[in-house]
């Protein structure tokens, strides 16, 4: 249920969990996970720190083994296989590059280490600065005197010199100040595309998964709460969670009416909501609205659901505007978010008081 | 004005420190070139022959070769068991940790005569004869508590996970050992390798109870000084005390050279 797939092509799963669950001293890190990766894919798992994220990746990359269920590679069960026989790599936070070695040597490292010679290890690795564009005169610079996006292109060259069928990635950009970041989240996607190779990212930050991924996974104590495509992700979450993880969102909660209407609980009024998605009949609900699917209403404009409030804030987010507007009144009081494109802004010294409307189909329903 | 004076009474203060310190040094230096057998100042008439006679004397360069012998079987046990020790000491949590961690620190702060004296009852009760092979036993239940701590300042700066890198990216456990972990380990082997040698080539309490019938250069000039004494004593006093100096220094050299490779 929670897998889902394009229609038409199911590739092979290159990596499969079942049931993989671990245990420390009586605490569940990660209770009962099943997921397929798919050979050439950039899966993210995405959650907030104690989620069991970085458990999950040692245990995929063979830093821990799984108290239970099972992690198979090509369809081999590789639950106790350690990490220096596994044909994976993981790129740590840390990165953990080698202090005492140059830029050159960490990453012929691998290489070394399988015994190839050094005339071919050093051709690999100047190989390898050329795919991740560190310049050739870094091969015998001290790897500590490389500025931080250099050392995230020697720790990615390094791993790329050990040829894995996967490469995990330890959430190794989160040490970068914002810029830096966004500029080496396009090139991790470039350099998935140009090899070719498996890419499972961590991070608790969804919007660098928004960029990089292909399929997101978002992780809730322990469990994996939803596996889909990023426009899935965002467009269908399977509840409050997963809706509120990946943005902000205005929540109202209804109540199931008589006359196929619902009323609102939280706010006054009565509303058309879309049936959940998954066909769940319910008598209580939660219906979540994006910032950016709510607009307001001018005379003689029409919605399918409408709401009265007044405008006390507005911020500016660049190409776009937030307000937020009180409706509701005493212990009903709710803020509620509207997003709009500059151009579309409230002229100055517009009247605050406003209607907000939005379409049932822009709206989703959550049973939790 | 009052900066300068608080300047010259910091100058001064220090100045006395250094003498104070090191002129008991130069004495024993000085008396070694004294002419007359005995002791006394001022020096009326200097010489190099007492230096000459203690480097001409068996008796004299078999001690050296003990002491030497035994800093040396000192040093490299110590190191050994040492860094095993440092890495259980900071690196690994496990059970009992924090009890470790302090029942080997405690043998720096017995009194050494004690220790020395326990030792020697010790080596008795199982009846094992003492003699410079004991000593090196007794040396290393003081000096590798003290090596540990050297080496465990170096575990403690490390990052755990370049250890799991290498072995993620194919290392078995000893390529781990001598590719990774040995070489950004150096710098503290290398200062718990001096401290060990030093420490065991000067200490006095736990030889006398344990050399048996051999003898340490401290132990030859306690001796000397108790009855015996020429100026041969403050020569060799000098002499353990330069070669002491000058061990420090070139070894002081080289760990600067590892630290400088290791972690510029």
């Amino acid at each position: 249920m929670l897998q889902t797939t394009p229609a038409g092509d199911t590739p092979k799963p290159i990596l499969q969990l079942v049931g993989v669950r671990k245990t420390f001293g009586g605490f569940n890190a990660v209770e009962g996970i099943d997921l397929d990766v798919r050979e050439g894919e950039f899966l993210t798992i995405v959650g907030p720190s104690g989620s069991g994220k970085t458990t999950l990746l040692r245990m995929l990359a063979g830093m821990d083994t799984p108290t239970e269920g099972n992690i198979t590679l090509h369809g081999e069960l590789i639950n106790d296989m350690p990490p220096n026989k596994r044909p994976t790599c993981l790129v740590f936070q840390s990165l953990a590059l080698f202090p005492h070695k140059s830029v050159g040597e960490n990453i012929a490292f691998p290489l070394k280490v399988k015994g190839v010679d050094a005339a071919t290890r050093k051709a690999r690795a100047l190989e390898l600065m050329r795919v991740v564009r560190l310049p050739e005169n870094y091969y015998d610079k001290n790897v500590m005197k490389c500025s931080g996006g250099e050392r995230q292109r020697v720790a990615l060259a390094r791993a790329f010199a050990y040829d894995p069928q996967v490469l995990f990635f330890d959430e190794p950009l989160s040490a970068l100040d914002y810029k830096l970041k966004k500029a080496l989240e396009k090139e991790l996607k470039d350099l998935h595309r140009e090899t070719g190779k498996t890419f499972i990212y961590i991070t608790h930050s969804l919007e660098e998964a928004m960029v990089m991924s292909d399929r997101i996974g978002v992780m809730r104590a322990g469990r994996l709460v939803q596996v889909g495509t990023p426009e899935e992700i965002y467009g269908a979450p399977v509840d409050r969670f997963v809706s509120e993880f990946v943005g902000e969102v205005n929540t109202i909660k209804v109540k199931r009416g008589t006359d196929g209407t619902w009323d609102g609980v939280d706010v006054p009024g009565r509303f058309t909501v879309r049936p959940p998605q998954d066909g769940a009949t319910l008598d209580e609900a939660f219906v979540v609205i994006r910032p950016e699917y709510m607009r307001f209403l001018g005379p003689g404009d029409t919605a399918e659901n409408r709401i009265e409030g007044t405008v006390y804030n507005e911020y500016s987010l660049g190409s776009r505007i937030q307000y937020q507007i009180r409706v509701g009144s005493g212990a009903g009081e709710k803020v509620m978010l509207v997003e709009l494109s500059r151009s579309r802004a409230l002229p100055p010294g517009a009247d605050r008081a406003v209607t907000l409307g939005w379409d049932a189909a822009d709206a989703f329903t959550l049973g939790s | 004005m009052k900066h300068t004076r608080t300047n010259a009474l910091i100058w001064i203060w220090t100045l006395l420190v250094i003498v104070v310190i090191y002129l008991p040094i130069l004495c024993g230096a000085l008396a070694s070139f004294n002419k007359s057998r005995y002791f006394g100042f001022p020096i009326k008439i200097y010489a190099t022959e007492w230096w000459q006679k203690t480097l001409d004397s068996i008796e004299i360069g078999m001690i050296v070769k003990t002491s030497i012998l035994v800093a040396l079987l000192v040093t490299v046990f110590s190191v050994v068991i040492a860094t095993c020790g440092a890495l259980a000491f900071a690196r690994y949590d496990w059970k009992g940790r924090r009890l470790f961690q302090k029942l080997i620190i405690l043998p720096i702060f017995f009194p050494q005569p004690v220790l020395g004296l326990a030792l020697l009852l010790g080596f008795n009760a199982v009846g094992i004869q003492t003699s410079w092979m004991t000593a090196v036993f007794a040396h290393m239940v003081w000096i590798v508590p003290v090596v540990t701590l050297v080496i465990a300042i170096q575990v403690y700066g490390f990052d755990p996970a370049l250890e799991e890198a290498a072995f993620d990216l194919g290392c078995s456990r000893i390529q781990v050992l001598r590719e990774v972990t040995l070489p950004l380990l150096w710098p503290g082997i290398w200062s718990g390798m001096l401290f060990a040698f030093l420490l065991s080539w000067s200490n006095f309490p736990l030889s006398l109870y344990t050399t048996g019938a051999d003898s340490t250069i401290p132990e030859w000039l306690y001796a000397k000084m108790v009855a015996g004494y020429t100026p041969m004593v403050p020569a060799l006093g000098t002499m353990a005390t330069l070669a002491a100096a000058v061990l420090l220094l070139v070894g002081g050299l080289a760990g600067m050279l590892l630290r400088r490779r290791a972690a510029a």
